[in-house]
């Protein structure tokens, strides 16, 4: 999955741009064959990893849910690794070379938050409702119609972003290697396809917490090395502020005043509302991609832990993701442009900034690491994203409307077709994606179409027992509804983003925020407004499923430094400091 | 996690051993026969204290969940 809310959505480059300008000029990377041997033995390893753990995936319970067995830790890093994709690394890097310090908000603001409350407050539904996705949540919670609604979508989503994953993967490997492009498409998805086929979701997490370790691996030493050339922080701020002539590449809050005080054409309303709460609690705790590594916890209080844990390494990844654009600032002996001017002048684009990093530091053998690291990442997204689909598919749409009394063997079996299947849907939608003008932006229009409305329906089904089955589909919809109508509106009268993000000097960037904002609040009113004018239903049906109508049961005894509240402190704590220090 | 198998940290551990043997010798290998283009802070010998960073982090991940899981 892709990382949320990719920034460059208002200059977001035309992907056949890109495509021809990666043509017109020499890759950036030379791989020897030692680099060459390390890529091999990855790909080696995933899909062993799928034959290893095959016969352990025999039910349902085992091929959608790995057996509900992890560990915290390996739910954890596999939560936070499916959600360290194809867009996170290259994407945020290029971001912050162009926006500074603003865009560590999508790790920080932007996810800590959203993640330590699914932990302690969500969490605890999903996990004891013991259903296998989130549409099987809204079906116990508000009927069939909102279930079915939800899980179309999801699936509609979950396709199109794993598509994106893997044509980003294809374009990184065209520019920076040199690889054909439809060659990568396709050896990438017959590995995934391969491997989450063979093991299903416990295939899938082993192999995201190979990707996780990997991408650290290969990736922390650029900022080490850039950390040592720079002379350290105080010296990288003064290089940014002389190479720029600006002070607000450096700040994350003290800038966001007005839209027109920073780079990203953003106000703090919108960072706040539409991004940290809207948008990042939206994703974070409704996106089944995520929420189904910590299903598979082996039990409540490990369930709880999984965000937690992964809330502490997703606060980290600005290390080396932000910082490698920002050493970029410092010390390239050259300016990096946008897309399109890339494309034109042959230059390198914001786009190319980690490989050139890369190459400016490693040699032969890191540099096969470096790689290996934006593969793992690629390959993690575009894994979780399928077996995401699969389950949603064979659990809320095939089983629900298709045949409901079937035996577990063969939903299982349905689960490791609906994989392949998926997988090609997802190359067909590589290929579709190659005609969109902004593959960012469609991404965070996706984000504010389906995951916003959805944010508003399931917190007010888990903390409202008043919100009745029509509530809850006729919000949903109406906060989807809400959410095209005013993309299309901006899409044909450009000059209405002043309205939907309340400022002449918004940008693309706000108008996604702000739009999320808006489904979001649409739905909850309209929620609301339906709920009170039908019949609730009685609170002994919403037993498990709302605060209020359950009793959660009583957690694992556990020494005190174990406790998922303790831990969801300490970092909230962190998160905050680190805000001040940066503000 | 899968009673008979190894734990994901063995492979894991089996990785990252790999990766330093493999980083580590290139990296004593580039001591006589340095590249004809080395990187920024190749001084520094990166590969050398990564890779063997990289194997002993392996290895005690190997040695530490090597047992089959019952």
């Amino acid at each position: 999955m892709v990382s949320l809310l990719p920034l460059r959505a208002p200059t977001a480059p035309s992907l056949t741009a890109v495509l021809i300008g990666a043509q017109a000029k020499e890759h950036l990377i030379h791989l020897s064959a030692v680099d060459g041997f390390i890529i091999a033995s990855y790909f080696a390893f995933v899909v062993f990893i799928g034959f290893y753990v095959k016969d352990r995936s025999k039910t349902s319970s085992d091929f959608f849910l790995a057996g509900r067995e992890m560990s915290a830790w390996i739910a954890g890093l596999s939560f936070m690794s499916a959600n360290l994709g194809s867009l996170e690394l290259m994407g945020w890097a290029g971001s912050a070379y162009q926006y500074g310090l603003l865009a560590a908000h999508a790790y920080w603001i932007g996810a800590i938050p959203a993640m330590l409350f699914l932990g302690i407050v969500m969490m605890p539904f999903y996990y004891i409702s013991k259903t296998h996705s989130v549409p099987g949540y809204l079906h116990l919670r508000f009927g069939s119609a909102a279930r079915g609604f939800s899980a179309v979508t999801f699936a509609l989503m979950t396709t199109l972003m794993s598509g994106i994953n893997m044509y980003s993967m294809a374009l990184v490997m065209k520019v920076v290697l040199g690889w054909d492009i439809n060659v990568s498409i396709w050896l990438s998805s017959l590995v995934v396809a391969g491997y989450v086929a063979l093991g299903g979701l416990r295939s899938a997490i082993f192999n995201e917490i190979l990707q996780f370790v990997l991408i650290w691996a290969g990736a922390l030493l650029v900022p080490i090395l850039g950390m040592i050339e720079v002379g350290g922080w105080g010296n990288l701020r003064r290089n940014i502020e002389v190479n720029l002539g600006r002070s607000d590449y450096m700040h994350l809050w003290s800038n966001l005043g007005t839209f027109s005080d920073n780079p990203m054409g953003v106000h703090w309303t919108g960072i706040v509302l539409g991004w940290g709460f809207v948008l990042s609690f939206g994703y974070f705790t409704t996106d089944f991609l995520v929420i189904q590594r910590a299903l598979s916890a082996h039990s409540l209080r490990a369930a709880k832990m999984a965000p937690i844990i992964g809330a502490a390494f997703k606060m980290m990844v600005p290390a080396i993701v932000i910082i490698p654009g920002l050493l970029a600032l410092s010390v390239l002996p050259f300016h990096l442009l946008p897309e399109s001017v890339a494309v034109a002048t042959g230059g390198h684009s914001y786009n190319e900034v980690l490989p050139l990093m890369l190459v400016r530091y490693c040699g032969p053998g890191l540099i096969g690491l470096g790689v290996t690291a934006l593969i793992a990442g690629f390959m993690a997204g575009m894994a979780g994203n399928v077996s995401a689909f699969s389950t949603v598919w064979t659990y809320d749409i095939y089983r629900a409307y298709f045949k409901p009394r079937a035996s577990d063997s063969h939903y299982v079996s349905m689960g490791r077709w609906s994989t392949v299947v998926g997988v090609l849907i997802s190359v067909g939608t590589a290929y579709l994606v190659q005609r969109s003008t902004s593959i960012m932006d469609y991404a965070l229009q996706l984000f504010s179409f389906f995951i916003a409305p959805l944010f508003g329906t399931v917190l007010l089904g888990m903390l409202w027992k008043r919100a009745t089955n029509a509530g809850g589909f006729w919000g949903l919809l109406a906060g989807t509804i809400t959410s095209i109508g005013l993309w299309l509106w901006v899409y044909r009268v450009p000059s209405a983003l002043r309205y939907v993000a309340l400022s002449p000097d918004a940008k693309g960037m706000a108008e996604n925020m702000y739009r999320a904002l808006w489904a979001w609040i649409v739905c909850v009113v309209v929620t609301i407004v339906v709920s009170l004018l039908t019949k609730p239903r009685p609170t002994a049906e919403l037993a498990g499923l709302v605060y209020g109508a359950s009793r959660l049961p009583a957690a694992e005894p556990a020494p005190w430094y174990e406790s998922p509240m303790l831990w969801a402190g300490v970092i909230f704590v962190v998160f905050i400091a680190i805000n001040i220090v940066l503000w | 996690m899968v009673s008979g198998k190894r734990p994901i940290w063995f492979f894991v551990g089996l990785l990252l051993l790999l990766y330093g043997v493999v980083i580590l010798s290139v990296g004593l290998w580039e001591i006589p026969f340095p590249p004809a283009h080395p990187p920024v802070l190749s001084q520094l010998h990166a590969p050398i204290w990564w890779g063997g960073l990289l194997g002993v982090l392996g290895a005690i991940f190997v040695a530490r969940n090597r047992r089959r899981l019952e």
